[in-house]
């Protein structure tokens, strides 16, 4: 399962909307994720990942895709380290 | 008054009223840690200005939303310390609906997070105070008592908070440990900015007959008291810091029916 994918699965298991409607462009909105949703799935996409996502990154976050690169870029550092 | 070495933890002391309690007892000579959740920065940058007053500074990130996360930073703090002499329950979150839509989510994750962390973290810092007896302080606010917009769950928190502040002095006095805590009405922080922008409340400068709006500092001055000896007989206690707003409510609305007669 690829990170996006499991991202994918946390934010639809929160916000309770059929995951297939969740595409990288998708803004929080649209997958009607209020402010308490975005939060709790930044906590667990950190625990399932074992990273931190400051609250000042995570405000630029625009779009899932954002989310989602963002996990992509911060997994892969910490592997290398 | 001196706290000098005392330990002290401070959840949410990383920014806004937890930062200012956390300042405030490191000048009275306490070492800190200092919890946070989301900002780290803003924890870690209060570390260095605490260690710039000249005591210690820990910086530990638990969200006490969540009980495994409340025992992993107890258990740092057993380890690494061994004890604890101070427990500033500070950390708060809240979801801001109208009674019609608070849903389970919202009611359990504010709940969580203000109430039954309190009950989690006195639980434990009661054990590491075993002995030497400590000092508990929670913060609560005005929405425990009075109604404000879109404050419910909050509000019923805050009261939950309250209620058990005074259980928790009774039944803790016996090893020494002193309970109380402090409601304010709304404190001049960067979460006040968000509930005035989201419009769950207004400023209220003007209702306050001190003057002007309670700021960190008078809400961190009270906690820095509840810590110290000369507090001992106060117990279980709800204090408000509110300039006067809470009984002033009345002479205010009086005020203004004479502008209009």
């Amino acid at each position: 399962m690829t990170i996006e994918e499991q991202i994918r699965d946390i934010v639809a298991k929160i916000t309770h909307v059929d995951k297939s409607i969740i595409t990288r462009e998708s803004t929080f909105k649209e997958i009607k994720a209020d402010s308490l949703d975005v939060v709790q799935a930044l906590v667990a996409v950190e625990e399932t990942f074992g990273i931190e996502i400051p609250d000042e990154e995570a405000q630029q976050f625009k779009n899932f895709g954002d989310f989602v690169s963002y996990v992509e870029n911060h997994v892969a550092q910490t592997e290398k380290v | 008054m001196s706290l000098e070495g005392k330990l002290a933890l401070v959840t949410g002391g990383g920014r806004g009223i937890g930062r200012a309690i956390a300042l405030k007892l490191a000048s009275q000579g306490a070492d800190i840690i200092v919890d946070f959740f989301r900002r780290r920065d803003t924890a870690e940058q209060t570390a260095k200005d605490i260690e710039a007053l000249g005591v210690k500074a820990e910086v530990v990130r638990a969200n006490v939303g969540d009980p495994a996360k409340i025992d992993e930073m107890f258990d740092m703090i057993g380890n690494k310390f061994g004890h604890l002499d101070i427990l500033i329950s500070n950390a708060a979150s809240g979801v801001g609906r109208p009674i019609m839509d608070i849903d389970v989510k919202a009611w359990e994750w504010t709940m969580d997070i203000n109430a039954r962390a309190c009950l989690l973290c006195a639980q434990r810092a009661a054990k590491l105070m075993e002995g030497r007896g400590g000092k508990i302080v929670s913060i609560s606010s005005l929405g425990s008592h009075f109604v404000l917009p879109n404050y419910t769950v909050v509000g019923v928190s805050k009261a939950a908070l309250e209620a058990l502040t005074r259980y928790l002095a009774i039944e803790l006095a016996p090893q020494g440990i002193s309970v109380n805590a402090i409601a304010a009405s709304a404190v001049e922080t960067e979460a006040l900015k968000f509930y005035l922008k989201e419009g769950l409340v207004k400023d209220n400068r003007q209702a306050t007959p001190a003057g002007r709006m309670v700021v960190p500092e008078d809400v961190a001055d009270v906690v820095a008291f509840l810590c110290c000896e000369e507090a001992f007989m106060i117990r279980g206690q709800t204090i408000i810091v509110d300039g006067g707003t809470s009984v002033g409510l009345f002479a205010l609305a009086g005020k203004e029916n004479n502008e209009h007669s």
